[in-house]
């Protein structure tokens, strides 16, 4: 019988002696079932090849069932159920990248942030020339705090895709205000460091000092003005108005409590 | 059993290897290349992806120059001497990535333009920022400098081609497409057109001394991120993200073929100064060498590991520069 090619490339590999055991033994096994049930009977042996390959076919079809599926509970507000189905449909179809995209945006939304930049990677590799994937990678890292990384990764976006307006004006152009309010916010810390650490060891307090002279007067002059300096520092904070310029804020005095209460209580 | 000397030397396979050597030290020696291949690599040029390239020669002391632009934010400027690059400048005015870089014809000048929606022209010599032009946001994007080099032109978004003029600094010229976002541009050699393709796939071809518009080709029906003509400025060759490269005659407008082989977005091309042959690259990592007459690909280097944006000629055409994602800029030999 020299038919069809399966078994032969199969017993190929494995040694033929090995091969005519093995199906002398399913023969007398599929027998002896036989025997015992008596009624439908199953090839075992090639069974399983078969079965491979409806299942195949049905991975594909099941996992875009399973997409649209979550697409619909996501569009509902159902994050949670979404991301199940999405999960589901990318154990079938483990390189469908648009799978792993939908994840990150619902991830996303549901300040699963690591998670969602994990999947949104998943999405770029599988698709690198898809610019919404890596819009949403951007977008995934910009909530984790990762700024840097989210302008490049917009950049690439628009440089897949420059007509995209959406790309420019709000994602790059955000980013890179939070780029600029990062950069003041570490520049500001550092000087408070600074001016911290000059006020906890002033070189002026030298241990021994005759208390009439005016050097001592001259030293808590300054220490005092260093902690004007400091203070002042801290009620600072960094602000982006609307037009995207920065503003050093200073806060006035201590944060008053609020005139108005947040919550109204009903009477019942 | 025989003496391993005396049988070897008479096989004929070895004595042909024997002269292939002898041929290919010739060839070595006085430089007469029979085939297609890799000279050199720089690996880790730039700290990121590099998205474009530019060679150029300098007219008075004919030292050749490489530029590439890069996602880094980075301008860089090599010296190619000896078979081998040399780093000469890193220019880091850009606020963004760099989209694309061009040398003026005589060499001494190079522009660049970045998402950071300024174009920069620098002094190749001196290293230093010449000019700096405010184009608009999203509106720089490839620039191109006219065979005078007088003149820069970029695309911008809503499908009008400007021109900024070196000395003035300032937009002097606007052609209109009234189309869609215009991501390639090139000058014809002898200086009477200028094409511009978009990001729908439609082809626009301009007659500079009137600013009219004389063809609007509808050849692809994706993006076209690069357009070239060739040296005596009869053909224009287009790239796309349809996988396809077209030639067009200028003068008639007519399709002239379309050239399959790459397995992807065709991301660059560029012609050789012979007049003959011209390079292209794409996002399958691969950079393919076409005749243009037989309309054939002559080779294929798969020397890259990520997508390769950018590739050019040299100016005599003996060597081919390639970058891209992989942060890699490759030398190639051609045959002359």
């Amino acid at each position: 019988m020299a038919s069809f090619g399966w078994k032969r490339k199969a017993g190929e590999k494995v040694s033929k002696a090995t091969v005519q055991l093995f199906e002398a033994e399913a023969e007398a096994e599929v027998k002896g079932a036989v025997h015992g049930e008596g009624d439908d009977e199953v090839d075992w042996l090639h069974a399983i090849k078969r079965r491979k390959e409806v299942l195949l076919e049905d991975c594909a079809a099941k996992s875009k069932r399973l997409k649209d599926e979550g697409a619909l509970l996501a569009e509902e507000g159902r994050h949670w159920e979404a991301v199940k189905r999405w999960d589901e449909a990318i154990q079938l179809t483990p390189e469908d990248a648009s799978l792993y995209e939908m994840k990150s945006q619902v991830l996303t939304i549901l300040q699963e942030v690591f998670q969602a930049v994990q999947a949104a990677e998943m999405a770029v590799k599988f698709r690198p020339l898809w610019w919404e994937a890596w819009q949403t990678l951007g977008r995934a890292q910009l909530s984790l705090g990762e700024v840097d990384l989210a302008v490049r990764n917009f950049q690439v976006a628009i440089h897949l895709c420059p007509a995209e307006r959406p790309l420019w004006e709000d994602d790059l152009c955000w980013a890179q205000k939070l780029q600029r309010q990062s950069k003041v916010s570490r520049e500001k810390a550092k000087e408070e460091e600074e001016v911290k650490r000059q006020l906890l060891d002033a070189p002026e307090l030298i241990p021994d000092y005759d208390f009439e002279s005016d050097e001592v007067v001259a030293a808590c002059e300054t220490v005092a003005e260093r902690q004007k300096r400091y203070d002042s520092l801290r009620k600072t904070t960094v602000l982006i108005d609307s037009s995207g310029a920065l503003v050093t804020a200073k806060n006035e005095d201590d944060p008053t409590p609020p005139q108005d209460q947040y919550v109204k209580a009903r009477g019942l | 059993m025989l003496k391993h000397g005396t049988k070897l030397r008479q096989d004929p396979a070895v004595n042909a290897e024997i002269v292939k050597e002898t041929w290919s030290f010739f060839h070595l020696k006085f430089k007469m290349t029979t085939q297609y291949s890799i000279l050199f690599k720089q690996e880790h040029a730039h700290d990121d992806a590099i998205w474009t390239t530019a060679w150029g020669q300098n007219e008075k002391d004919r030292t050749e120059t490489i530029i590439t632009g890069s996602l880094d934010d980075t301008v860089k400027v090599w010296k190619w001497s000896e078979e081998k690059l040399e780093l000469q400048w890193t220019l880091e005015n850009h606020q963004l990535g760099v989209v694309s870089v061009d040398i003026s014809h005589n060499g001494a000048l190079a522009a660049s333009s970045s998402l950071d929606a300024n174009i920069r022209l620098w002094d190749l010599e001196s290293g230093k920022q010449i000019k700096s032009m405010d184009a608009g946001p999203v509106d720089a994007w490839t620039v191109a400098f006219s065979p005078d080099s007088r003149y820069i032109a970029t695309g911008s978004h809503l499908g009008k081609v400007n021109i900024f003029g070196i000395e003035s600094g300032k937009k002097e010229h606007s052609l209109d497409t009234r189309g869609k976002f215009i991501l390639s541009i090139a000058y014809s050699p002898d200086g009477k057109y200028l094409a511009s393709g978009a990001i729908d796939g439609i082809i626009n071809i301009f007659d500079i001394a009137t600013g009219k518009l004389l063809h609007t080709l509808e050849g692809h029906a994706m993006p076209i991120r690069s357009l070239t003509f060739s040296p005596d400025s009869q053909l224009l060759v287009t790239a796309s993200d349809d996988g396809y490269i077209k030639i067009y005659d200028v003068q008639h407008a007519n399709l002239a073929g379309t050239l399959s082989g790459h397995g992807s977005w065709v991301l660059n091309v560029a012609f050789s100064p012979d007049n003959t042959h011209f390079v292209s690259s794409s996002s399958d990592k691969s950079v393919k060498v076409w005749d243009a007459s037989s309309r054939t690909c002559l080779n294929t280097f798969f020397d890259h590991q990520d997508q390769v944006w950018s590739v050019k000629y040299n100016v005599d055409g003996s060597k081919i520069v390639s970058a891209g994602d992989d942060r890699a800029i490759h030398i190639y030999d051609c045959p002359m």
